[in-house]
């Protein structure tokens, strides 16, 4: 008893405050890294500014940053390539948004059933395994030669390209699933399809949406290239035409779109997976 | 009352030999009867649980639940694991009342219902926390909700206080005497823990492992004490209940050396 009394007074509340301490961490630790980013960023600008205002590099490949932005407003009011820049902008969203709906409503179900069925998964494994190694416009040819020159074909090449990285997320969301949860559902009385609807899809669904990220990722790149050979419409076929007249300036007006718009398509899907999955990670 | 018959479960070994996990188990569990399953890791008591609840079919012999043999997982058979196995993507309430929404209960009673659960358990106030809100104690108070919420004829329980920590231990102990005083539920608890047993179990078996089997039966009547006069320490100084302790401890010690001497 003496010891315990002994021990207890010694306390450091005096006048000073107290040191905070923590473990300390590993990796990038926990503090934001946006006022890095944003230097990085400007820092990038100001050496691009520089090397073409000393000509460093040839006006010809490199135009000056003010000269990008006035090219920019001037295809803002004026269009470029016998179309205004939103029609350009419009047609290539429409066709990556269709395509993503598109693979979205087909792949969700088919990688859920060769999650949940032997039959499933044996047939569409073979056909997925094979096509989506290929690169997108290895086939873009045989694509036009069978459904044309118009949005069909276009559409249905990204719906491909996108389709296998949803199928193959969730059918890894349902081996996700573990027994427990699906015996604790049976054991309430689930049937197959409440079992499906309430347990399976949400738990699988954080994998979906990162299949679904992947997608998009996967869906810009063979759209532009998709545009670049053969539309007239789109921000693609803008870059391409300006390159024919080297227009440089231009070219990096299209660029700064296809950026714009990957970089707000990832947004949306982190402010989705939020608000659809707010407790990933915490359980 | 469920009435299982000479149970017999073998499992496959990695290599493919058959491993006898379950050898001719017979036991009652009758009406408003709290049976407790005993035994080292490995002695078939989770296996005799997941058989009851359907989850694993029996290799020989029966289980039946007033007659009508068990064939599968069922809402009359509500189960508590002892990993919690709450859904994250749902409120405490909704939770609770998935059984209900299985069975097409509509909404507003659904959570009318839930909310009656959740005070049983001392939760009300918790209704539409996150489950990853609550505490490992109060997640397993969510679980028993939830079990009790299709109204089942038994609730089985495996372990389900094994991961707390024993001062939570205690008071989930007395919450569910309590729950199971008031709603007259049978119960098939399994533990190992000898004390938590003794406590709770109008009966109580003991097994043991390779191949897991029935050792030792007692009746037990602490719990009726317990529930009667709500004075747990009291129950577990009792000379009865200290004697006992030691004969079970001996038991339980006996059967492992003996088996391993043996093999």
């Amino acid at each position: 008893m003496t010891d315990i009394a002994a021990t207890k007074s010694p306390s450091p509340s005096l006048a000073e405050a107290p040191r905070i301490v923590k473990m300390h961490s590993f990796g990038i630790g926990e503090r934001s890294t946006l006022a890095i980013s944003v230097a990085t960023g400007v820092a990038l600008v100001a050496l691009w500014w520089i090397v073409a205002w000393t000509g460093l590099v040839p006006h010809l490949f490199l135009p000056t940053p003010v000269e990008v932005v006035n090219a920019a407003i001037s295809i803002y009011q004026d269009g470029y390539a016998n179309a205004s820049l939103w029609e350009h902008v419009g047609a290539s969203l429409t066709r990556i948004l269709t395509a993503a709906a598109i693979a979205v409503a087909l792949g969700v179900p088919t990688g859920l059933l060769m999650g949940l069925s032997r039959w499933a998964k044996g047939v569409f494994d073979t056909p997925i395994e094979f096509y989506w190694p290929l690169p997108p416009l290895a086939y873009l040819p045989l694509m036009i030669i069978w459904l044309g020159i118009g949005e069909t074909s276009k559409i249905t090449l990204l719906t491909l390209a996108m389709f296998a990285p949803i199928a193959l997320s969730a059918q890894a969301g349902v081996r996700s699933v573990s027994r427990e949860r699906v015996n604790a559902a049976l054991s309430l009385g689930a049937t197959r399809f409440q079992l499906m609807r309430e347990i399976v899809l949400p738990s699988a669904l954080p994998e979906i949406l990162t299949g679904i990220r992947i997608a998009l990722g996967v869906g810009w790149g063979t759209l532009v290239a998709a545009e670049l050979i053969a539309a007239t419409r789109g921000i693609g076929y803008f870059i391409m035409s300006a390159s024919q007249f080297l227009a440089t300036d231009v070219v990096f007006v299209g660029i700064g779109i296809i950026a714009a718009c990957a970089f707000a398509f990832t947004l949306t899907m982190r402010l989705a997976e939020r608000w659809l999955v707010p407790w990933k990670g915490q359980s | 009352m469920l009435r299982v018959g000479k149970a017999s479960v073998y499992f496959a070994a990695r290599d493919g030999r058959p491993v006898h996990a379950l050898d001719r188990v017979s036991l009652d569990i009758p009406d408003g009867g709290f049976v407790v399953a005993l035994g080292t890791s490995g002695c078939g008591k989770s296996t005799l649980l997941n058989a009851m609840a359907g989850f694993l079919p029996l290799s020989s012999g029966s289980i039946t639940l007033n007659g009508h043999p068990v064939e599968g997982p069922g809402a009359e058979r509500g189960v508590v694991f002892q990993k919690d196995t709450l859904l994250p993507w749902k409120s405490v309430a909704e939770n609770v009342a998935l059984g209900l929404k299985f069975v097409g209960v509509g909404r507003a009673e659904r959570r009318a219902r839930a909310l009656e659960l959740l005070r049983l358990v001392g939760l009300e106030d918790f209704a539409d926390a996150a489950p990853y809100e609550l505490s490992g104690g109060m997640r397993q108070r969510v679980g028993i909700a939830r079990a009790l919420a299709p109204d089942p004829a038994i609730l089985l329980m495996d372990e389900p206080f094994g991961a707390l920590d024993s001062m939570t231990r205690e008071q989930m102990q007395e919450l569910l005497v309590a729950v199971w005083a008031r709603t007259g539920k049978q119960i098939f608890f399994i533990t190992h823990s000898i004390e938590e047993a003794l406590f709770l179990g109008t009966q109580l078996i003991v097994m043991s492992p390779r191949p897991g089997r029935i050792v030792a039966r007692y009746d037990l009547d602490f719990v009726k004490t317990f529930a009667r006069d709500r004075d747990a320490s009291a129950v577990k100084a009792a000379p009865a209940f200290s004697i006992l302790r030691e004969e079970i401890r001996a038991i339980v010690h006996r059967t492992e050396p003996i088996r391993s001497a043996a093999e």
